[in-house]
């Protein structure tokens, strides 16, 4: 499997100012094959949403460590879809409490990582959901 | 996913990724559907590191009007391992990313192997008639980026910044002869003034067809250099249009977009051929693969 055409943003909504993560994620999905944009530190989910549309990616990955991730989430889901780029798949990344995974589910989030999976499982999970 | 959007930034997107990955008989099937190129079009190269993406920011700020978007296509190497990229010269467009007056779009190399991107011919026809009134290519700053660049684009502005060895080596590659404009970037380094008079003592040779290149000092914290530089290219534009003939211009872009297909349809058919085909010898093997470059 590859993602070898696969445009993936990597994006860090939120106040949080680490992003050790984001970017080990980011080299992961390039040596995957695919071509990853990443937004830098805090921006908005507005923002977030307009990147993804001017990139035309297939995914956004959101890295989020604040504990804001339901709230998050939600916003750039709600941002996409008024761009009208609902169908841009989203994945969350970071420090996200097992009991919060179902809303964010429910939110629209495809896949939810936390700092218990290694790499390659991460980058697995994303090549499965975008056919890749 | 297919189908028009309701939001045009999202077709517009859209047809730029199906032009980028369109494969040599794709990228001919869809010539016609394409615009012809009229907008005025800067390039931007310079090597990795001397600043190009966070310059580009500064320009396309003073550039953009009220009726004058401006589009700019920056484009960033490949892993030759694996074939992906980090597109990163959007982090430092920091300040503009966040306009919605200036359109940025990412592009990785992928195989092409002058700087450019497959088909950035193409990409950048398809930006015209979109609000534009401008379009800003960033190249990676390697290899014969230089030269390519200057038949897809009206401007060649080179960045170079002190003590890089930089001028000394673009003298030697003869790339100091391609730019309308140079750019000695980082100038509050010191070496900045030494390395803008070399540089200009060179330029002043450069002068046969009439236009002599300016050399303009930039550094971070001088609004002054930024905006010689808007002044600059706005004098090109219009030297330009007295001086230039048109048709030289298109003979130029037709013939590098004629090459590139050639040579990515060699790419393709060497790909696809197994060992047997490979066992010939070079005189069969060449007529064999000559013969399979036709559509």
């Amino acid at each position: 499997m590859s993602l070898n055409g696969k445009r993936i943003l990597i994006a860090k909504p939120g106040l949080d100012g680490h992003d050790v993560g984001a970017k080990i994620i980011a080299l992961a999905l390039r040596d995957a094959g695919a071509d990853v944009i990443y937004t830098g530190l805090r921006r908005s989910p507005d923002y977030i949403a307009r990147v993804a549309v001017d990139e035309d990616v297939d995914a956004v990955g959101l890295s989020i460590l604040s504990g804001s991730h339901k709230e998050l989430v939600e916003e750039t889901v709600r941002c996409l879809a008024e761009l009208d780029a609902g169908d841009i798949h989203l994945f969350v990344g970071g420090t996200i409490p097992s009991e919060d995974h179902d809303e964010l589910r429910h939110a629209g989030a495809r896949g939810i990582f936390t700092a218990e999976m290694t790499i390659d499982a991460v980058v697995a999970a994303i090549e499965a959901d975008l056919g890749a | 996913m297919s189908g028009e959007s309701r939001n045009p930034r999202r077709n517009l997107s859209r047809a730029l990724t199906r032009i980028a990955n369109a494969d040599v008989s794709e990228t001919l099937a869809q010539q016609g559907a394409l615009p012809t190129g009229n907008l005025p079009r800067i390039g931007i190269t310079g090597a990795p590191g001397a600043g190009k993406s966070s310059l580009i920011a500064r320009l396309a700020n003073l550039r953009k009007r009220a009726d004058r978007k401006v589009a700019v296509l920056a484009i960033d190497p490949s892993s030759p391992v694996s074939q992906g990229s980090i597109l990163g010269d959007r982090i430092r467009m920091d300040a503009i990313a966040d306009d919605p007056d200036i359109f940025i779009r990412s592009i990785p190399s992928r195989r092409a192997h002058d700087g450019l991107a497959d088909n950035t011919a193409d990409l950048l026809n398809a930006m015209e008639g979109h609000g534009f009134g401008e379009i800003i290519l960033e190249t990676v700053g390697v290899g014969q980026a230089e030269y390519t660049i200057r038949t897809l684009v009206d401007t060649v502005v080179l960045i170079l910044v002190p003590h890089s060895g930089d001028a000394i080596q673009a003298m030697k590659a003869g790339i100091l002869e391609m730019a309308d404009i140079y750019v000695v970037n980082k100038a509050d380094l010191p070496g900045a003034e030494l390395m803008a008079a070399e540089i200009e003592q060179v330029a002043d040779h450069q002068s046969a067809d009439g236009w002599t290149p300016p050399v303009i000092m930039t550094s971070r914290d001088d609004p002054n250099g930024f905006a010689a530089l808007d002044e600059a290219i706005t004098n090109h534009a219009a030297w330009r249009a007295d001086h230039k003939d048109v048709a030289t211009a298109r003979h130029a872009r037709a013939r590098y977009q004629a090459q590139g297909l050639i040579s990515r349809r060699i790419d393709e058919v060497l790909e696809a051929a197994d060992a047997d085909f490979l066992d010939q010898e070079p005189g069969a093997l060449f007529d064999a693969i000559v013969a399979r470059l036709r559509r």
